[in-house]
């Protein structure tokens, strides 16, 4: 267990270091010279020119400012923004940082056992007409992208029947939409998993044990089958989380909230970069962390492979 | 013959096939010049002289509708192409020769794995700069490396086969065992896996153009008409109905016969 630990963490500061070394070059080689861009009009005045290019360490040679870019990540310091001049990465994403990553992970929290119960649902009714429509709004949800959903749930629950705000962000009735939108993919996506997999353990000689000693079905899909199905189930948490945090990007430009997401794509456009790259990094840091979690976890849940590292 | 019994594959294969042909067909179709303004019909509703409206500068919705499925579909297939190329090619030499290129190719596919793959999109487009040029690249390289995994797979269960032994020891060069006697056998699979591939391929160039680090003005998108209707849904919802409802029969559409023909090659996933 311990090894296979090892591995996985030793696996994750080699995609971070990638990570960084990726980030950095993508600083080298994007378009135009910041520090042009932040004197604007007083592209004239040499000494200030002097002056933020010694700020932003932009004058030392190329190999120093990589070092010191990997040591300030290290310490969570991503430099300073090209956009708010002089002012520190970090507190550019403050905001964002407190919304973003909870906004997937509620979104998380709650897709499992929506997505768990509607492939159960399904499954327990294989070859039904409830199966048949089920599997119809699964499918149908996985091939409507949540942008184009967003379309028709805002026309219809914020403008037809004015229920809920069209955007912005704050009170709890402003979270509703961009949640739904966040756990629809999500949930459908566990759900067609859960039903695959549960018709698999279904066909275990474990079942028809359980059922021919005459216990009740509900004992044998939850207690027998379902449990089974979590191990292979959790496997999917970090693609899920992964989708999750990039619907963030989406449903934050839609409904106008300060998260992270909107943040990156304002600063493409500022050629904030250094605000770009924080978020690069930082989603990359997340999504590792919680396939990090996920290893553990079917570690844990599955002797066979904790053994068997 | 069975694959026309496969209900979904049919559906599938009509809505393709009918947004291909809008796509095709769509510069003829369109009523009026996409890029045409038209001050006097600024969100004109639909009907009328303007099927499906106009959006915000007058332009005819309907003709940028048509416009939009043949870019979306362009660059779909342009992804298609390039990952295609490049994940075959590595994924056959990963399985066949091994080794230290099989290394290298498996450990870079982890590593993009690694990443969300729009955090990379995003990454590609600060670089690139927002436009066609930064979609095709960030998917390629995203893409690329299942197919590569897929074409390893398969190969790897074929270099012991008897036929490949076979010829490996009349003779036959390398390259012409690669080419005639693998790519044959394992070109089913990976067709089926692209086909699937092709809607999220659409769904992705569509989300970063709703993102606007996609297709750039005045070339239409359906991903950025979305955009563009979503801030007038509520005075002018056609513009944002109409192209996420355009959005939705093609990836519902490729996703639909990516699965019929995923059962018809795999009789055994169907029951599922």
């Amino acid at each position: 267990m311990w090894r296979f630990a090892f591995r996985r963490v030793f696996g994750i500061v080699l995609v971070l270091f990638v990570a960084v070394v990726l980030t950095f070059g993508a600083l080298q080689y994007v378009p135009g010279d910041p520090i042009l861009i932040l004197l604007g009009d007083q592209s004239g005045d040499v000494e200030l020119e002097a002056r933020l290019r010694a700020e932003y360490g932009l004058d030392r040679p190329l190999t120093e400012q990589f070092v010191s870019y990997l040591g300030g990540v290290l310490r969570g310091d991503f430099g300073l923004s090209f956009r708010f001049a002089s002012t520190p990465v970090k507190d550019v994403l403050a905001t964002g940082l407190a919304i973003s990553p909870v906004l997937a992970l509620v979104a998380l929290v709650l897709s499992v056992p929506l997505g768990i119960g509607l492939g159960t649902f399904a499954a327990r009714r294989k070859g039904t007409l409830a199966d048949s429509l089920t599997m119809f709004v699964l499918v149908l949800g996985i091939s409507i992208p949540n942008f184009a959903l967003a379309s028709f749930l805002v026309y219809l629950f914020a403008v037809r029947v004015p229920l809920l705000p069209v955007a912005g962000w704050g009170t709890p009735a402003q979270a509703v939409l961009p949640l739904v939108l966040l756990i629809v993919p999500a949930m459908v996506y566990i759900g067609r998993l859960t039903r695959t997999y549960l018709l698999e353990v279904l066909q275990e000689d474990y079942i028809r044990t359980a059922r021919a000693k005459g216990l009740r079905e509900h004992l044998v899909i939850y207690r027998h089958a379902l449990r089974n199905t979590l191990v292979p189930l959790s496997t999917s948490i970090g693609i899920i989380f992964g989708g999750l945090l990039s619907g963030t990007f989406v449903v934050e430009t839609i409904f106008n909230i300060p998260g992270l997401g909107s943040l990156a794509i304002q600063s493409v456009f500022a050629r904030d970069y250094p605000v770009v790259m924080a978020v690069v990094l930082l989603y990359t840091l997340f999504y590792s962390l919680i396939n990090l979690g996920v290893d553990l976890l079917y570690g844990v849940l599955d002797p066979r492979i904790r053994l068997s590292s | 013959m069975t694959l026309l019994r496969n209900r979904h594959a049919v559906i599938g294969g009509v809505l393709v096939g009918f947004v291909t042909l809008l796509a095709v067909l769509g510069p003829w179709l369109a009523p009026f010049d996409y890029e045409a303004v038209d001050m006097e019909a600024v969100w004109a509703p639909p009907g009328g002289e303007h099927l499906m409206g106009a959006d915000a500068l007058g332009r005819d919705v309907l003709s940028r509708f048509l416009v939009g499925a043949r870019v979306s579909l362009g660059v779909a297939l342009s992804v298609l192409a390039i990952t295609l190329v490049i994940g075959v090619t590595l994924g056959v030499v990963s399985g066949y020769v091994g080794g230290l290129v099989d290394t290298l190719v498996m450990r870079l596919a982890d590593i993009i794995f690694a990443f969300p793959e729009l955090i990379l999109a995003i990454l590609v487009a600060a670089v690139l700069g927002p436009g066609k040029l930064a979609v095709v690249v960030s998917l390629a390289l995203v893409w690329w490396p299942g197919i590569a995994r897929l074409t390893r797979s398969l190969v790897l269960s074929l270099k012991s086969a008897l036929f490949v032994d076979a010829a490996i020891t009349s003779g036959t060069p390398t390259a012409r065992i690669l080419l005639q006697h693998i790519l044959p056998n394992i070109a089913a699979p990976i067709a089926v896996r692209a086909s699937l591939g092709v809607g999220f391929i659409i769904m992705a160039e569509a989300t970063l153009s709703f993102l606007g680090l996609g297709v750039q003005e005045p070339e239409p998108t359906w991903g950025a008409m979305i955009r563009d209707g979503i801030g007038a849904l509520r005075t002018d919802p056609h513009l944002a109905l109409f192209a996420s409802l355009g959005l939705a029969t093609v990836v519902i559409g490729f996703n639909f016969l990516g699965d019929g023909l995923r059962d018809w090659l795999d009789p055994k996933a169907s029951s599922r």
